[in-house]
């Protein structure tokens, strides 16, 4: 037992974080809404730090230091789809997981061509259609359209849902990272804002919805720990793991992120204030490619038909003696 | 024991539903989106209600308002949240600057600023929040100082709503060395006056909604005074409590949810059973949130103070809005983050979605409001 992330991924995190520091924090979401073509600056400082050799699916240290690196991602709202393009396919096409229809993943308007995975872990070479959305809370989710052929990029069916498995994984961490960020955000928020003659964490209910709130980014990350490591300790049965670290992701993502925006007032919904732009631009994740109710109802198929890790049976095999 | 709004209240909300209906471009959203057109939409719709007289069902009849019933105002209230409020920037004049100018102004203050609000043709704008001032408004530092007969005005506001487009503002300032509510003073300013400046906040919810105000030694005449100097602590809670029970959050997500319901029977899909049955709670919640008003309206109406009632409608209602705001996401699923006209619903929901993380901000935090209800508990229990 050794709950921890391999030192290697944490100074690897560490370095990620100061890269991204480097583009101004939050600011290059800002930026990037302004002028998209600033995403060009993300792509070239990925490149630097070594992304392209990265493969979480090769050994538990990569995929340490892929989750890291994208909740690196998540706390900045990096405006590139980092673990779509950690996990791209044999022929270098990036990963999205997508919904059934309208197929779409954010910031797909980056790629000419990506290798789409539809609910059921179907692979798909798909190519980038149209303008983004420009909406305020989905900027760069862009539709893909599905094209025939490409031999080289159809994987057999179980590498496909692997790397649906994997996406999904590691779009947690970077939800984990947005909300890790909030929290840190209305933190400081609430201890620098002065109201009644106090600051606001004066205030024992302000402290019990800063609490609340770091203990579900707690809960999630050591979720997060827990799954990554279930995916090279048991590959063929973490399917369930996966859809409870999403679910879970999503079901706390909806609290945190009222709570920590209701923390800072009127200010947080302003662009200005980063817990907005944080809000706005964690929303694709949350909702593609499924949001948290659909996302729950998977969870409860897949445990029916692959049980739950646990201390007893789950499940097809629940209540089974013998089977734990 | 009787729900019905009776027969009055019926006629009068078929009577704006046609209303809108026949004179609202469809996938209006209210006045504040990106498309510019939509402010005069608002003025049309407004002049159009004061030629019918509808415009000014809660006002006394000395005022030339048709002295509605309580439910009448309801009626108003209810449908033109629902359809995005048409009256777009015009509703806090109706809602409270009119009425607070009845209660607290001398009679040329009437004659001047009463019969434009009634007709449709100003919008006023509500100068309380500073940014050292938010929760804690009696904090509020913007100074009044004697300029001959006159004022002139120093100071901040900040998230002052419309304040872009607004020909007026009520506007709370400071006089004198009192402290906290003590020495709170209330201005009619109109916004061309030198020394105003208005820069635009850009936010989550679209553009010129939340602004900025300066005041840099603004000149008020004798007649910008409302009320006693002093004074103003009262009209601001006053103002206050309407604006509590003034939006019929609870109408729009009923709308919403019933539009909604039509969207996914015409396109043959039927809900999932995990969704029905949040759907069906919802309207639930929707159901017990419009109680829960109709509550504050009968001991507004009783007049009691209206601040526990208020704020416990007002706390069901901003939750109601945020948990359809949700529920409706997860319908709208890998659609949801659309907006605009090709958007479901023509982008209602999107736009909804967004406000309502406002909601619990916008005229008192959702805590300030659990504050009251608890004060008010913790009285009875005395
Ligand atoms: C959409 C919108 C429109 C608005 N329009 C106007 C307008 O037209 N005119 C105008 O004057 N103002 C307007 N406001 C401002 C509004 O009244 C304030 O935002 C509100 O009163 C809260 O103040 P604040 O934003 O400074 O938050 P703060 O007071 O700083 O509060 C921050 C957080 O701390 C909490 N908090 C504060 N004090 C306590 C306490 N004692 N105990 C526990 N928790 C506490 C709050 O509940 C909140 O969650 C508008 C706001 C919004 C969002």
């Amino acid at each position: 037992m050794n709950p921890v992330l391999p030192q290697e991924a944490v100074e690897f995190a560490g370095t990620a974080r100061r890269a991204f520091e480097s583009l101004g924090g939050v600011d290059v979401a800002r930026r990037a809404e302004a002028d998209p073509d600033s995403r060009e600056d993300v792509a070239k400082l990925l490149a630097d730090l070594g992304v392209d050799e990265l493969d979480p699916l090769a050994d538990p240290e990569q995929a340490a230091a892929a989750a890291a690196l994208c909740e690196a991602a998540g706390r900045v709202a990096l405006p590139y789809p980092v673990g779509g393009v950690v996990l791209r396919s044999a022929a270098g096409l990036p990963v999205a997981a997508v919904p059934a229809a309208p197929v779409r993943v954010d910031h797909g308007d980056l790629f000419d061509m990506w290798l789409a995975c539809g609910p059921a872990g179907e692979t798909m070479p798909a190519r980038a259609v149209g303008a983004p959305l420009g909406t305020r809370l989905g900027p760069f989710v862009t539709d893909l359209e599905p094209v025939g052929g490409a031999a080289e990029d159809v994987l057999d069916p179980a590498s496909g849902q692997a790397l649906l498995a994997w996406w999904l994984t590691l779009s947690a961490w970077t939800i984990l990272g947005g909300l890790d960020r909030a929290v840190e955000l209305a933190t400081a928020h609430a201890q620098d804002r002065i109201q009644f003659g106090q600051p606001l964490t004066a205030f024992q209910t302000v402290r019990f919805q800063l609490a609340d709130a770091a203990i579900a980014v707690a809960g999630l990350r050591e979720l997060a720990l827990f799954t990554l490591w279930r995916l090279h300790a048991a590959p063929d049965h973490a399917w369930p793991d996966v859809v409870a670290l999403r679910s879970h992701a999503l079901d706390v993502a909806r609290p945190v992120l009222r709570a920590t925006q209701q923390l800072h007032g009127a200010s947080g919904l302003c662009d200005e204030v980063d817990i907005c732009v944080l809000v706005r631009h964690l929303q694709p994740a949350l909702r593609l490619p499924a949001g948290a109710e659909d996302t729950a109802r998977e969870l409860a198929a897949a445990i029916a038909t692959d049980g739950f890790d646990g201390l007893f049976p789950h499940g097809a095999t629940a209540g089974d003696r013998t089977s734990a | 024991m009787d729900f019905d709004l009776g027969e009055e209240a019926a006629l009068l909300r078929g009577r704006l539903r046609a209303l809108i209906d026949a004179n609202m471009p469809p996938g209006f959203l209210g006045a504040f989106t990106d498309d510019p057109s939509d402010l005069a939409t608002t003025q049309e719709f407004c002049a159009l209600l004061a030629r019918e007289g509808l415009l000014t069902v809660a006002w006394p009849t000395e005022y030339g308002g048709q002295g509605g019933s309580v439910w009448a105002q309801t009626v108003v209230r209810e449908e033109m949240w629902a359809h995005h409020e048409p009256r777009g920037a015009q509703y806090m004049g109706l809602n409270w600057v009119g009425p607070a100018i009845m209660a607290f102004g001398d009679d040329e203050q009437k004659r001047r600023h009463l019969p434009p609000i009634a007709e449709g043709s100003v919008i006023w704008c509500q100068g309380f929040s500073e940014p050292d001032a938010g929760s804690d408004l009696a904090a509020l530092s913007t100074r009044a100082t004697e300029d001959g007969d006159g004022w002139r005005l120093r100071g901040q506001k900040i998230w002052t709503s419309y304040a872009g487009m607004a020909q007026w503002c009520v506007l709370a300032a400071r006089v004198g060395p009192g402290e906290r509510h003590e020495g709170i003073t209330m201005f009619l300013v109109p916004m061309d006056a030198p020394g105003i400046t208005v820069v635009p906040i850009e936010s989550m919810l679209g553009p010129h909604h939340l602004n900025e105000v300066f005041l840099d030694d603004v000149p008020v005449g004798p007649d910008g005074l409302l009320g006693e100097v002093g004074g103003g602590w009262s009209v601001i809670r006053r103002a206050l409590a309407h604006e509590r029970v003034g939006i019929a959050r609870y109408a729009r997500c009923e709308r919403l949810l019933s539009l909604m319901a039509g969207e996914l029977r015409a396109t043959a899909g039927r809900l999932p059973d995990h969704l029905a049955v949040q759907w069906a709670r919802a309207l639930t919640q929707v159901r017990v949130a419009r109680l829960l008003a109709y509550r504050a309206v009968l001991a507004q109406e009783a007049g009691g103070p209206p601040d526990a009632a208020a704020s416990a409608a007002r706390i069901a209602v901003t939750r109601c809005d945020q948990l359809v705001a949700e529920l409706l996401f997860q319908v709208l699923a890998e659609r949801s983050l659309e907006a605009g006209p090709s958007a479901p619903l023509a982008g209602a929901i999107e736009d909804h979605w967004r406000y309502a993380q406002a909601a619990t901000v916008a005229s008192g935090t959702l805590e300030v409001q659990q504050m009251i209800v608890a004060k008010d508990l913790l009285g009875r229990s005395r």
